[in-house]
């Protein structure tokens, strides 16, 4: 428990520096009458007429940026490959790229980060808070058919109508598809369809294709939404990349201090529970609780189901910080329970 | 020392690349085909010369790099930047920031041999840098620098055009960078001016001016000049063992 603290800790620690322009009005963006981005108004185009994606983007990914393989039968991922994610998740994610100062690769279009696009007829480059840029070309060249694998691949693309289309290949396998820990080969290869369906929308399928690891091909939809009047903020990893020395600890440490509940208090616990108030975030969080047995477990946003362990009666660890049953009263189930985190606890109200 | 810091640059190495001999598209070429550096300098559509490109020191040269008064240009330091300056150059530059894995800045990007490329829009031109896989921005859609500053390490950057020169302001850069790899000093006031021309389609000037009344007792300028690299892509070059800096020992 102390070390996945420690380990959220360490991510916080590496939040960007406040910026400046945060509050500065992006030019030439249609608005409303108060003031306020029309994000409704139509997609914009550039001078050739082609839909323009530029602009700063906030990615809504809770759900495949923990996993990217949320929608997969548990047969679709090969033992290997599971085994490998267990054992990534038992090390609270110590190889993570993020722990490292090390570039994302291909989870740099499908994690909850926010990307500033800048278009060009012949090249599109998309750029990260980390201060890593992704270049995708559109002077009609071919991707390479040996590429000698790099950390952010390579990438081309195309219009199909209104929808951009980029395929990429020439990963190293060095990073994870999640945070997680999903692998991938350097046989992976990813199609991105971008549509910008109005000013303040961008929507992204995005199919992993990776005949070494996966069976077949599987594709996730990943929603972004324009964020107008900013800029993005620079986090630079390798400034306060102390973090290492301090992640110790298994996730199975959880287990050792495990106090026994009765089942009959867990089938209590079982419900969704959805955040009150949603705070800054876009989508409210949800979270399902199911009990099977003597055992409880969690999904926050879709994520998939994680083992919960109790270190009291009504407190359990192995989803963030922890979870809290707010227990009034023993014999009814709780109406709501706390998700905790450094930053403090965050009220869920049970809907169902 | 010098094994040790070749041994870092080993490690640095970026991969054998794609693309690199990819033929630039719809560049102005000589009949031999080989790019014709001297051809009309290109612009955008609203008449503004258009920088974008991918650029280099010409043969590759780290002059700038190593020192940006390399060309003999007096640099007024205060006696305790003179002194800081000195011990840097003693040490070898063991403390820079890049033998971390941390990011260069402004003047140093612009002195680096390495490639870089500019993509120029109507709002803004983006510079992506090779070495380190690190960018910088300056936004050209009029906004002015703001007032309360947070540092940053590539710091604010608005830029106008003066006819056919961009001029570029940049202020709040942390203390932490330094102004190139030898290792001149500045402060939180160090406010610097860029001043980019392309005077044809090979070649860009960069004017830079230094202006830190915390570290210099005037403002300096110097030239640094960019020539056109064709027929390539930028590689994969990743900071892969920012633990190498521990191993970096000197005198």
């Amino acid at each position: 428990m102390k070390a996945a603290v420690l380990a959220i800790l360490s991510l916080a620690l590496t939040d960007p520096v406040r910026a400046q322009w945060l509050n500065y009005p992006t030019p030439g963006i249609p608005r409303t009458a108060d003031g306020k981005p029309n994000l409704a108004a139509p997609t914009p185009r550039t001078a050739d007429g082609k839909p323009d994606l530029t602009g700063v983007w906030n990615r809504i990914s809770p759900k495949y940026d923990a996993n990217i393989t949320a929608d997969l039968k548990p047969g679709d991922i090969p033992p290997w490959a599971q085994a490998l994610v267990e054992k990534r998740k038992e090390d609270l994610g110590k190889d993570h790229m993020a722990a490292h100062c090390l570039p994302f690769g291909p989870e740099y279009s499908t994690a909850q980060r926010y990307v500033k696009i800048v278009q060009t007829p012949t090249l599109i480059v998309m750029l990260d808070e980390d201060l890593t840029y992704r270049q995708i070309f559109l002077d009609g060249r071919p991707l390479e058919s040996d590429p000698q694998p790099a950390w952010m691949g390579y990438s081309v693309g195309h219009w199909d109508g209104d929808t951009l289309v980029v395929d990429s290949a020439g990963f190293n396998d060095k990073t994870w598809l999640d945070t997680q820990g999903h692998p991938h080969s350097e046989a992976l290869h990813t199609t991105e369809r971008y549509r910008r369906t109005d000013l303040g929308h961008l929507e992204m399928e995005t199919t992993i294709q990776d005949p070494k690891v996966y069976a077949k091909p599987f594709t996730v939809a990943i929603s972004s939404l324009l964020a107008p009047d900013t800029e993005l903020l620079e986090a630079v990893c390798n400034e306060n990349n102390k973090d290492l020395d301090h992640w110790v600890g298994r996730a199975s440490d959880d287990e050792k201090s495990e106090v026994k509940v009765p089942r009959e208090t867990l089938a209590k616990y079982a419900g969704t529970y959805v955040e009150q108030p949603k705070l800054w975030r876009t989508v409210a969080r949800t979270i399902v609780i199911t009990a099977e047995g003597d055992a409880l477990f969690g999904d926050l946003d879709g994520r998939g189901k994680t083992r919960i362990r109790a270190t009291s009666a009504s407190n359990f660890v192995g989803i963030q910080g922890g979870v809290e049953f707010v227990v009034k009263d023993p014999k009814t189930a709780p109406t709501d329970l706390f998700v905790k985190h450094v930053s403090g606890n965050y009220r869920f109200a049970r809907t169902k | 020392m010098k094994n040790v810091v070749m041994t870092l640059a080993l490690a640095v190495t970026p991969l054998a690349a794609q693309w690199i001999n990819h033929p630039t598209p719809g560049i102005p070429r000589t009949k031999d085909g080989k790019v014709n550096l001297s051809a009309p300098t290109p612009r955008t559509r609203d008449g503004k010369p258009d920088l974008s490109g991918t650029w280099s020191a010409p043969g590759f040269s780290t002059k700038y790099l190593e020192n940006l008064a390399a060309d003999g240009v007096e640099v007024p330091m205060l006696p305790w930047a003179a002194a800081l300056y000195k011990e840097r150059l003693a040490d070898a530059g063991k403390d820079r920031p890049s033998t971390r894995c941390l990011p260069h800045s402004v003047t140093d990007f612009d002195a680096h041999h390495m490639p870089k490329k500019v993509l120029q829009t109507s709002g803004e031109i983006a510079m992506l840098f090779e070495s380190y896989h690190s960018f910088r921005e300056i936004f050209i859609d009029g906004r002015e620098l703001p007032k309360d500053l947070d540092p940053a390490w590539f710091g604010y950057s608005v830029g106008k055009w003066e006819g056919d020169t961009l001029v570029v302001n940049t202020v709040g850069i942390n203390a932490n960078t330094w102004l190139d790899d030898g290792g001149h000093p500045h402060t939180d006031a160090l406010h610097v001016t860029e001043r980019f021309r392309r005077p044809d389609f090979g070649h860009i000037e960069v004017q830079l001016t230094i202006d830190d009344p915390k570290a210099y007792s005037k403002p300096w300028t110097v030239k640094i000049p960019w020539e056109f690299l064709p027929d390539t892509e930028l590689l994969d070059w990743v900071c892969e063992n920012e633990k190498d800096a521990q191993h970096l020992v000197s005198k």
